[in-house]
């Protein structure tokens, strides 16, 4: 069988790596991604293992890099992202590249430095002369008051500065002046006059323009004040309160040369700093470009490197010391690629003594692996998140690959609405290897990995759509219908046949409302549609009755082969892990159990289909009752369906009844009676030689399963027969739950494919009412505002369409499909509790940089 | 509140007690502890505590690194997370928050003032300050001559101003004066604290509370610890208890007398809570210290916080086993870094 029908077989294999090469047969093996290392010092903590200061130089190397990206963005510089993924660096270039990688990162820090103390001074130098500028039209107001003020102290005085008067009464003027926060002047001007008790005077305008913070590099909008203040006392006050606030105080000139001298140097200052930090802007920017070439592969290189070290770290050494110890899981499969990348890896690092590795026998579950492709990927990750398979256990996904689609599709059957969504599902397929769908995130990402779910679930639905007759809920008449109206007239028949059925004539048409045709009227139904349901179901009033009791029946009718199916798989299960006897004792009575209630309800089903004419229709009997009445055993006052019924069914039920004891004691009895049967070997029962046989056969094979478990008891066959014996109770307990689960199991699982029906007829009628609620009304409208109506009314049925039937409704057939699966199928037989592979592979790497800098 | 505050608690408060239950459940747990006492060097520790909820916080740190760096690292997370909390916190939790971070205020502004007297300059200081305790007019309490200087002129639009009111004195600042201050201020604090607790009501009371007035009783025990030896008076000594503790009145009364540490058992002997530690305290060599057995107690009291739902006392609880967390995580670097190991396992495992 396929390798998707069950997992692959695994081996445990032993690889002696001598210590010169261990690195790069890692390396060659990560390319590959052929084997799971195992764990060998897993009570060693992570900082006391061999490679632990490797690991730091990776981490270190790590470090730097994420520095020289975060740089490296921040100078605008498009970082090109290699093809190809380089190869893990040998041993001999790490050297090399981590000293090429520190004199890079020591280079860097200095002229970054140097910059950032050059653009600091610039933009202090800048703030001076705003703080200049604004400051001089200040005293500017003030000059021009001073010749009137001798004579007139002007009032507006107080509020401006006018020191020339202060100096004149003697007190020693003082001023300070500076930039502040926008956000912090109030709390600063508060502050000012609380600790100075307003023996101070401020004068504050806002700057036009928004400046660059020196210390964070933010752009805020600044104010530039001007305290002026008496005293010695005070101006100590106010300096504190202005580094308390962290306003940027620069000296204040205190007459208009020293101010306009001031200004002129400062120019020039601003001009030199210019070109200066233009220069070293290119500079760093030479120097980052460069670097920005090799970074994306060193990122790549380290990261492997430091992955190899993990793995190296899982290994043990040997006692000489020479070589290290690893254990792998590897699929038989692979064991030739592996043997050969070993091989690589010692020539590439020119050993003498090459690595090697053996397979070892284990008694240990191995991981699970199943290959897939993009196609059965999604449909293999439906089964996994239930649960990852055992080892060598039958996996459903492969059958889901069918069914999943399928059973989505009878509860979306619409020829309309899955055209449209297998059209989407294309689209996605055909641009598969688009880069920006690859790299979705989110809600696209989910649709974008199960596009080929999606794909199957629209051809599906296309095709129970098109047995429902069901497109946009309307019917399509590809073949005609097979009915003929006009034959119901009773002008057509013959007087003889006239009298036998009722017939319509022009006052009966007339009058009532609802006509009805009768199939057993010749002519009036000419067979069946050839495909599907007949489209003139869609006018009839008792067209729901028709649908829902085909839609049950057929939900039960598939419900029921999905489940049988399970059970038979679990026979493959069985046969596989030769456990013959669970066959004969666990998956037979179930399949009876099943079959003959169930199964049987089937074979009523289409029974009456087949055998119940139009003319016979009145006689039919119900299958409800039928059925219930198997159970009760009634007088026989109903005809039943077939002679003979009463017996067949009591031959059922007989065998129902039998088989329940056999489904909760038959397993529990027969390891007791194996495990008996053993203990006495010794007695004399000669006759029975040939069972005992086969019975050590099944205990030394039931002992492999108990391995297979994990229980490495086996060495001591005393503890092991203590142990058997105590297991019995467990064993008669898991049976018996698991025998309950099964039989209500049955009945509950079987109502639970209801939904099947549940869900279309709630689709059918959802899509039903779209159609009756919008594109009818508009269709209704007359024809010259109609043009106008029908364009929104089109667009809102679309939308509508797309949203709540295709999206929404889709999704919850989807998890309902889903549900189907996990619980009504896979519970018949899937154990679901193995661990997965997982390879030590440079792919499962990611090569993005966002994810360094997270 | 009205009763049955916890059919509308999760309305405002619930994203942010989620939340901070999961901050609790990566606290480290002991197994942490055991595996950070067997760290050899201080690379070792940032290593393991790459595998704890911390991540690599150190990754960014240039080598070599020193024990003070981690604590600034740590105190930089837990203050992220807090800031994270308060911002999305409303009334009346932001409150609670205020109060909370008042105490760590305190706390700074006494520590700046300390430097202001030697004469340190402000930037050195600002770094020891506790971020949770950070406010614009912090740096400008150098200026305050006198306590009521400082009241007037610095912090009257803070939320420590109403502590003020027992403390106003035209004393100027010296040492002790410092001191006092530093002990009325957390008495007023905590005084208001509490009976912001208690008007509050509910289970935030229920739990608050009986913190609250732990700590009260538990400084009111290190005042009078302290004080033993110095010339505070046993009046003044008194008028620095919190009294909203168990010990209110009677027990504050009588430690005010108390003149060693025997008569301070003595006081404590008569208090069913506080009998225990006093008795679980060593004496002289290898003991516990008395204030190692009230961290415990502490420790163990904001654990059982948690067991109670829909209450601001989670918050509280939160911060301040982080802080025992990083005191730990400090006292074991410290050990290793000065290769002092006998002492290594004296830290204050959170159960």
């Amino acid at each position: 069988m396929g390798s998707l029908f069950r997992s692959e077989t695994m081996c445990l294999a032993q690889l002696f790596l001598q210590s010169g090469t261990a690195y790069e047969c890692l390396s060659a093996l990560g390319e590959k991604g052929l084997v799971q290392f195992r764990d060998l010092n897993q009570n060693v903590s992570s900082f006391q293992r061999k490679f632990v200061g490797e690991v730091k130089r990776c981490e270190e190397l790590e470090r730097i890099l994420a520095y020289l990206v975060q740089e490296i963005n921040r100078a605008d510089i498009p970082l090109p992202e290699g093809e190809t993924s380089p190869p893990a660096p040998p041993l001999k270039q790490v050297l090399e590249m981590q000293e090429q990688l520190q004199k890079l990162e020591v280079e860097l820090r200095e002229v970054t430095k140097n910059k950032e103390k050059l653009r600091k001074n610039l933009l202090e130098l800048i703030e001076y002369t705003h703080m200049l500028r604004v400051t001089k039209t200040f005293v500017k107001r003030n000059v021009e008051f001073e010749p009137t003020y001798e004579e007139f102290p002007p009032l507006e005085n107080d509020s401006l500065l006018d020191y020339s008067c202060m100096q004149r009464l003697g007190a020693k003027l003082g001023f300070v002046s500076g930039l502040i926060n926008q956000g912090k002047v109030e709390a600063f001007e508060k502050m000012l006059w609380r600790v100075c008790k307003g023996y101070t005077i401020v004068t504050y305008a806002e700057l036009d323009e928004p400046l660059e913070d020196p210390e964070t590099g933010e752009v805020i909008k600044w104010y530039v004040f001007l305290i002026s203040f008496w005293g010695e006392q005070i101006g100590h006050k106010v300096k504190k309160i202005c580094d308390c606030y962290h306003c940027h105080v620069y000296p204040y000139p205190n007459t208009a040369e020293e101010r306009k001298e001031i200004q002129e140097g400062l120019n020039t200052r601003i001009q030199d700093l210019y070109t200066v930090l233009h220069k070293t802007e290119d500079y760093l920017r030479q120097v980052l470009c460069k670097a920005a070439e090799s970074v994306y592969s060193h990122v790549i290189q380290v990261k492997k490197m430091k992955a190899i070290y993990h793995m190296l770290n899982m290994c043990s050494f040997d006692v000489t010391n020479k070589c290290l110890i690893a254990e792998v899981w590897c699929p038989e499969a692979d064991l030739h690629d592996l043997r050969r990348a070993l091989q690589e890896g010692s020539r590439e690092s020119g050993a003498t003594i090459p690595s090697f590795m053996n397979t070892i026998p284990t008694k240990e579950t191995p991981p699970t692996l199943i290959r897939t492709n993009k196609f059965t990927e999604g449909f293999q990750n439906i089964v996994d998140a239930y649960g990852v398979g055992s080892y060598r256990e039958v996996n459903p996904a492969l059958f889901t690959i069918v069914t999943f689609p399928f059973l989505f599709a009878v509860m979306f059957g619409d020829f309309g609405h899955g055209f449209v969504m297998f059209l989407f599902a294309l689209l996605l397929v055909l641009n598969e290897n688009h880069p920006r769908l690859n790299q979705s995130q989110e809600i696209l990402r989910m649709f974008f990995n199960g596009r080929y779910i999606l794909l199957l679930m629209g051809l599906f639905s296309v095709y129970t759509g098109l047995i429902y007759n069901d497109c946009f809920s309307k019917s399509v008449n590809l073949f005609g219908s097979g009915w003929n109206v006009s034959a119901m007239y009773s002008s057509g028949h013959a007087p003889a046949e006239r009298g036998k059925v009722v017939l319509w004539n022009d006052t009966i048409v007339r009058r009532s409302r609802v006509l009805q045709l009768d199939p057993s009227v010749p002519g009036v139904f000419q067979g069946p549609y050839p495909f599907g349901i007949d489209p003139i179901w869609n006018l009839a009033t008792n067209r729901l009755t028709f649908l829902n009791s085909f839609k049950m029946k057929m939900s039960v009718i598939l419900g029921i082969i999905h489940m049988t199916f399970g059970v038979i798989l679990g026979i493959f299960n069985h046969l596989h892990f030769r456990k013959k006897f669970n066959i004969y004792l666990v998956s037979v009575p179930e399949l009876l159990f099943m079959l003959c209630i169930f199964g049987y309800l089937i074979f009523m089903i289409i029974y009456k289909w087949l055998v119940y004419s139009a003319e016979t229709s009145r006689v039919a009997p119900s299958i409800l009752i039928e059925f219930i009445n198997m159970f009760l055993f009634p007088a026989s006052e109903t005809n039943g369906l077939y002679s003979g019924q009463e017996h067949v069914q009591r031959l059922l039920l007989a065998v129902t009844a039998l088989s329940v004891p056999v489904l909760f004691l038959g397993k529990p009895l027969f390891l007791l009676w194996l495990h008996n049967g053993r203990s006495c070997f010794g007695v004399s029962r000669s006759g029975y030689t040939l069972i005992r046989k086969e019975s050590e056969e099944e205990v030394s094979l039931l002992g492999s399963q108990d391995i297979e478990e994990g229980n490495n008891q086996m060495e001591d066959g005393c503890r092991e027969m203590t142990c058997e014996e105590f297991n019995f109770g467990e064993i008669l307990m898991t049976q018996v739950i698991h025998s309950i689960e099964y039989c209500l199991g049955c009945i509950s699982n079987t109502a639970s494919y209801l939904r099947l029906w549940a869900l279309s007829l709630a689709h059918a009628q959802l899509s039903d009412v779209l159609w009756t609620m919008l594109v009818r009304v508009g269709l209704r409208v007359d024809t010259t505002y109609g043009v106008l109506l029908l364009l929104p009314v089109i667009a809102l049925f679309a939308v509508l369409t797309i949203f709540i039937l295709l999206i929404m409704e889709g999704l919850s057939a989807f998890l309902h499909a889903i549900r189907l699966h996990w619980v009504e199928f896979q519970n018949k037989f899937y154990v679901g509790a193995g661990t997965k592979f997982v390879p030590f592979s440079f792919r499962l790497l990611s090569s993005k940089f966002s994810d360094d800098m997270a | 509140m009205l009763e049955g505050a916890e059919f509308y608690f999760n309305v405002d408060h619930g994203y942010l007690e989620g939340l901070v239950r999961g901050c609790k459940a990566s606290l480290l747990t002991q197994q942490d502890y055991i595996n950070l006492v067997q760290c050899e060097t201080l690379e070792d520790v940032k290593i393991h505590l790459q595998t704890t909820d911390y991540g690599n916080f150190l990754a960014n740190q240039t080598n070599p690194l020193t024990v003070s760096k981690i604590d600034t690292e740590m105190r930089k997370k837990l203050c992220r997370e807090f800031e994270y909390f308060r911002n999305h916190s409303l009334e009346p939790l932001s409150t609670f928050f205020t109060y909370m971070t008042c105490s760590y205020m305190i706390d700074n502004v006494i520590l700046l003032m300390n430097g202001a007297l030697q004469k340190k300059p402000v930037k050195e200081i600002l770094v020891k300050c506790h971020p949770l305790g950070r406010f614009t007019e912090m740096e400008a309490v150098n200026i305050a001559e006198t306590p009521s200087d400082l009241f007037k002129a610095i912090l009257v639009e803070t939320p420590l101003a109403p502590f003020f009111q027992d403390c106003m004195s035209e004393n100027t600042f010296d040492e002790l004066n410092i001191e006092l201050l530093r002990n009325k201020l957390y008495k007023s604090y905590l005084e208001a604290f509490y009976k912001f607790c208690k008007n509050h009501g509910d289970v935030t009371a229920e739990i608050m509370c009986p913190i609250l007035e732990f700590e009260a009783d538990r400084r009111a025990f290190i005042i009078t610890l302290n004080s033993f030896g110095t010339e505070l008076s046993k009046d003044d000594r008194e008028t620095l208890y919190p009294t909203c503790g168990k010990l209110y009145p009677e027990g504050l009364r009588l430690l005010a007398q108390a003149e060693d540490f025997d008569q301070m058992r003595r006081v404590a002997d008569h208090y069913g809570v506080y009998k225990p530690l006093f008795e679980a305290v060593g004496d002289g060599s290898g003991g516990k210290t008395l204030e190692d057995v009230f961290y415990e107690r502490e420790v163990q009291m904001n654990v059982l916080a948690f067991n109670r739902q829909f209450h601001y006392g989670v918050f509280y609880a939160y911060t301040k086993l982080k802080e025992q967390e990083m005191r730990n995580i400090v006292w074991i670097a410290e050990c290793i870094s000065q290769r002092h190991r006998t002492k290594i396992n004296s830290y204050i495992p959170i159960l």
